[in-house]
């Protein structure tokens, strides 16, 4: 899979015999990735949390003043005094925070420095002005506080249009090449087709979380008389020229994947596992599927990839308390797990992982919930992150905030263009090829800069 | 040739283990080998095998030949009065057969209530006479999601059957009506939250839940741009679509659907304990009274009931003119093709609008334009954009009732845990109110270059492509054709009628193309089945082998 970018044949130093690399990625990629000293893999790990969690309480202030403040805005949605777990240091304004009491894993990957919080993250068009909202001259996202457009937003990076393809397709197509070409996406999903992963040539290759991740044809060439026959049967019938579009891209599709899982599986094979234990439940068993496949990185052949896994049921317009109470523990032992297998692995360094959402939700309550709001806070996990910090402005809660833009919905202080910028930069995009990952990052971020936009990587 | 020396399909998954599988020819019930009294034409098989591919859920080869006969129209009207294969009272059947202590022994590590609702939906799907009924009920349900992720609706077997009920009930009514009872479903209250919603209280700083309020507009009714007839998107002065309502209509609308709770015995506002056999019921003292703003300017007095509100409110969408054209285009696309031109979607918007009827929102007009319109009858053209990939739970169940699954009590009994898990799929159980697939997805690659949606493509992925295909094996080949296990009797096919024709390879396949590809089998996929299945001397296995390369191959996975 070619990129659309200019490429030039390479003798690659990491390891791989060869591959195409986009000239561009070398300079500061590799450069990174040297100074990093690292073993010249990367990855990105989204989670996405469908549905728009309500992460303000899943990132609560914890100093009296503003803990008053988030207890008259949440009304009976404030989570009990004393219970949230304080995250260690203070902001530059000297208030502080903690997490929800079900993420004590949360709080200690941040104490460890593996982790850090990014506060108030959203889709913006331009950083937020309070009067010209009021005005009705800002210029706002499509469909802002909607799911369908905000969750698609949230993985294109594209506010102000409504397109198909994420900005992880975006790097895949210009990074593919860097990996084996072995038929293998270097996008990876753990969640079926994702905009996220969806390029204009690259698009995601989904796995299982449980087994080997992939499987094949019954039967299928596995050496037996009849696998051989089931083998010709199925080759002979995919090998039929369809003239009719939809038909051809089911027969594609079919033939790419036999073709891809007997690569992907022999890989996985060839490779020993972390042995750290994940928790029986669909996201841990993802990042433990993840992990596996990044300790088979040298048989796959892959030197960058991305790997999205969702975890629904956010939207909690009603139970939102009893609900995160049992949904965020989840989140937080999976990190914790995940951390711990990518240390074992020795790519602790080499992996980021990071938090998506259609949007943060009203501060204010609905009685039993709360309501499709705009900016959410978010974690970043990895070897490689500034952990124990907080990045971004985390909103002074009050009554009338210049950021109320009604029912308690705050209008996010950072761009998910800067957010992803940070991610896309530290993953090898060059500064030069950013626009092409994230039109609308220069609304924010100035590439040329030489500075990350926030700072956490 | 290979002799019978099958070697049977093994589960990878670590559902079950499938034993070696050898059927021997049943005496099958039906006489499918072609002994109609008055044979049709093949334009008229393929005819009538197109119209039952998009109007059931799969027909067999003599109910083709029985619809072949007669007249499109006239098989419409009788499907329209044919009663309504329900849903509930086969979950009645269930629980008095577990409240009898029948199912105890079985429940030890599963409980087996939750299954009811599906076991109900296979059973009715594969067996009942009321096709048309049934196929569109599942339509309407992946436009109007509810979905057992949600506990509350797993929970309770009546959750979900009575939804489905509601669905099968209004599927020939009118969409007033059936945008009204969704609306007050307690399944719906559940999974869009208005149920115990409560009017804003200025002390305790609440304010009514918007979900309903934003979601019964966005999908159920009249979607976020405003649409021309055709359903293309109106366009301002400077080329954008014009959005059909802002936040603020979303909390007026909000304010609408406070005050309900559930129905039944011992009712009264802010119940936790769900009843689903009854739409919900208004508590006034719990709805909001002041004056609402609705679309197209429309304004609700202050004062009025709760139930009026709602009533005013339905009204209001029920008449926006995007209705027609935004839901007949997802019918045209659930059922015929992904990619409807302009013309058909206004012709179907204009059955919508009471054109012939004069009855604004007549399902019936708008079935019977989805499904007869010109662009539908034209010849299938395998040059051309026109047609839609099939649905996994689609391609399953035509799989059972096109060849003859049946069972020693004539009770199908699956719970689709096994398909949902292979394919993503599975009806009532999608992973968000956005169905399991965007009417809009536009797969990457040459179908996004060619400016084309494909639905469906949404959920095949590199792991659904090759579990559907052994999915269709396990039942085909494995004899594990159901995944309900005792005190359930195993389902299995029966395709005897096949046996005698399965002599001449040629004959069944030109069998197969009518029943399975309506008459649109390449000559080179027809070669390689073909080829294939000549080299299996056992007649029933060359049968069902023919079945699964069928069910494979792109000729039948999506249809023209």
């Amino acid at each position: 899979m070619l990129s659309r970018r200019r490429f030039l044949s390479h003798t690659c130093k990491l390891g791989m015999a060869s591959a195409t690399l986009s000239s561009s990625l070398l300079t500061l990629g590799l450069a990174r990735t040297a100074a990093a000293a690292t073993s010249g893999y990367r990855a990105l790990v989204c989670i996405l949390l469908a549905g728009g969690n309500d992460s303000y309480n899943m990132l609560v202030p914890d100093d009296a003043g503003q803990f008053a403040a988030y207890q008259a805005l949440r009304s009976d949605l404030a989570l009990a005094p004393g219970t949230v777990l304080p995250l260690a240091g203070t902001t530059a304004s000297g208030r502080r925070y903690g997490v929800h009491p079900g993420m004590p894993e949360l709080q200690s990957l941040f104490a460890a420095g593996d982790a850090a919080m990014v506060a108030n993250v959203g889709t913006l068009l331009e950083p937020f002005d309070p009067a010209a909202f009021a005005a009705g001259t800002a210029s706002l996202p499509l469909g802002l506080f909607s799911h369908a457009d905000q969750i698609n937003q949230w993985q294109t990076g594209v506010a102000d249009q409504r397109i198909a393809q994420g900005w992880g397709g975006r790097m895949a197509d210009m990074m593919q090449g860097m990996n084996t070409a072995n038929g293998i996406s270097m996008n990876v999903s753990l969640s079926g087709t994702n905009v996220f992963q969806s390029g204009n040539q690259v698009t995601e290759y989904s796995i299982e979380s449980t087994g080997n991740g992939a499987t094949g044809i019954n039967a299928y060439n596995d050496g037996t008389p009849f696998g051989d026959f089931r083998k010709q049967m199925v080759d002979d019938l995919l090998a039929v020229s369809q003239p009719q579009i939809m038909r051809r891209e089911y027969g594609r599709r079919l033939r790419n994947a036999i073709d891809s899982q007997a690569v992907f599986v022999s890989a996985l094979q060839a490779s020993t596992p972390p042995t750290t234990v994940f928790s029986a439940n669909p996201f841990s068993e993802s990042l433990g599927q993840i992990a596996r496949v990044i300790g088979a990185r040298n048989a796959l052949g892959a030197t960058r990839q991305t790997f999205f896994v969702t975890v629904g049921g956010w939207d909690h317009h009603d139970e939102v308390l009893n609900n995160q109470a049992r949904m965020l523990p989840v989140i937080s032992k999976g990190l914790q797990e995940f951390r711990d297998a990518l240390f074992e692995l020795g790519v602790f360094n080499d992996v980021t992982t990071f938090t998506i959402s259609d949007f943060g939700r009203t501060l204010t309550s609905n009685g039993r919930g709360s309501d499709h709001g705009w900016g959410g806070h978010h974690v970043v996990m990895g070897g490689a992150v500034n952990g124990g910090q907080i990045y971004g402005q985390y909103p002074l809660l009050e009554p009338a905030s210049p950021l109320d833009v009604g029912r308690g919905i705050y209008a996010p202080t950072t761009s998910v263009d800067e957010y992803f910028a940070e991610l896309a930069l530290w993953l090898g995009v060059s500064a030069a090829d950013l626009d092409q990952v994230l039109p609308n990052v220069r609304r924010f971020y100035t590439p040329e800069s030489g500075t990350p936009p926030l700072g956490f990587l | 040739m290979i002799t019978v020396h099958w070697l049977g399909t093994r589960c990878r998954r670590g559902v079950m283990v499938l034993s070696v599988m050898l059927f021997l020819s049943g005496c099958g019930g039906g006489g499918g080998g072609g002994t109609a009294p008055a044979t049709p034409t093949r334009a008229q098989l393929v005819d009538a095998s197109t119209l039952a591919a998009r109007a059931t859920f799969g027909l067999a080869y003599d109910d083709i030949v029985a619809l072949a006969a007669g007249d499109s129209n006239d098989w419409l009207d009788r499907q329209f009065s044919l009663p309504v294969g329900d849903h509930v009272s086969v979950v009645d059947g269930l629980v008095a057969r577990r409240n009898a202590g029948e199912f105890a022994p079985f429940e030890t590590d599963i409980e087996l209530l939750v299954t009811f609702r599906r076991l109900a939906w296979w059973h009715r799907t594969v067996t009942s006479d009321d096709v048309l009924r049934q196929r569109i009920a599942f339509a309407l349900s992946e436009i109007f999601v509810v979905s057992d992720n949600v506990d509350a609706l797993i929970i309770d077997p009546y959750a979900l059957s009575d939804f489905y009920d509601m669905l099968l009930g209004n599927a020939f009514g009118n969409f007033r009506d059936l945008l009204l009872d969704v609306t007050l479903h307690p399944a719906m209250g559940v999974y869009l939250s208005h149920v115990n919603n409560r009017k804003t209280d200025p002390v305790r700083n609440t304010f009514p839940d918007e979900n309903y309020a934003r979601e019964v507009m966005q999908l159920f009714s009249i979607g976020l741009f405003e649409l021309n007839s055709d359903g293309t998107r109106q366009l301002d002065g400077q080329g954008r679509p014009v959005p059909t309502y802002t936040n603020n209509e979303i909390r007026e609308f909000a304010k609408i659907f406070t005050g309900l709770s559930y129905g039944g015995a011992g009712q009264f506002f802010g119940n936790p304990v769900p009843y689903f056999r009854a739409p919900m019921v208004m508590f006034d003292a719990f709805h909001e009274t002041g004056t609402k703003q609705l679309l197209n300017g429309t304004v609700i007095p202050a004062g009025q009931t709760g139930m009026q509100d709602i009533h005013a409110a339905i009204d209001n969408l029920f008449n926006h003119p995007n209705v027609g054209p935004f839901i007949g285009k997802q019918l045209i696309q659930r059922l015929v093709t992904s990619n409807p031109s302009a013309a058909y979607v206004r012709r179907v918007a204009n059955a919508f609008n009471g054109a012939g009827t004069g009855v604004r929102g007549d399902m019936q007009a708008v079935i019977r334009a989805v499904l007869l319109d010109p662009e539908a009858l034209a010849p299938p053209d395998t040059t051309a954009d026109f047609g839609k990939l099939r649905e996994p739970v689609v391609r399953y169940a035509s799989l059972l009732r096109q060849f003859g699954a049946g069972s020693a009590d004539g009770f199908i009994a699956n719970t689709g845990y096994v398909l949902q898990a292979l394919s993503r799929q599975h009806p009532l159980s999608s992973p968000s109110v956005f169905n399991f697939f965007l009417p809009a997805h536009q797969p990457a690659g040459e179908l996004a270059a060619a400016g084309l949606v494909a639905p469906e493509f949404e959920i095949t992925t590199s792991n659904t492509v090759i579990g559907m295909a052994n999915l269709v094996d396990f039942a085909l080949l494995g004899g594990f054709v159901t995944d309900a296990t005792a005190p359930f009797l195993p389902v299995s096919l029966d395709v005897s009628d096949y046996h005698a024709l399965a002599a001449d390879v040629p004959a069944l396949v030109d069998r197969m193309d009518i029943v399975l590809t309506c008459g649109t089998l390449s000559a080179a996929t027809r070669q390689a089945i073909e080829n294939t299945i000549s080299q299996v001397s056992d007649l029933d296995i060359r049968v069902k082998l023919a079945i699964y390369l069928f069910h494979i191959s792109p000729d039948y996975t999506v249809r023209l």
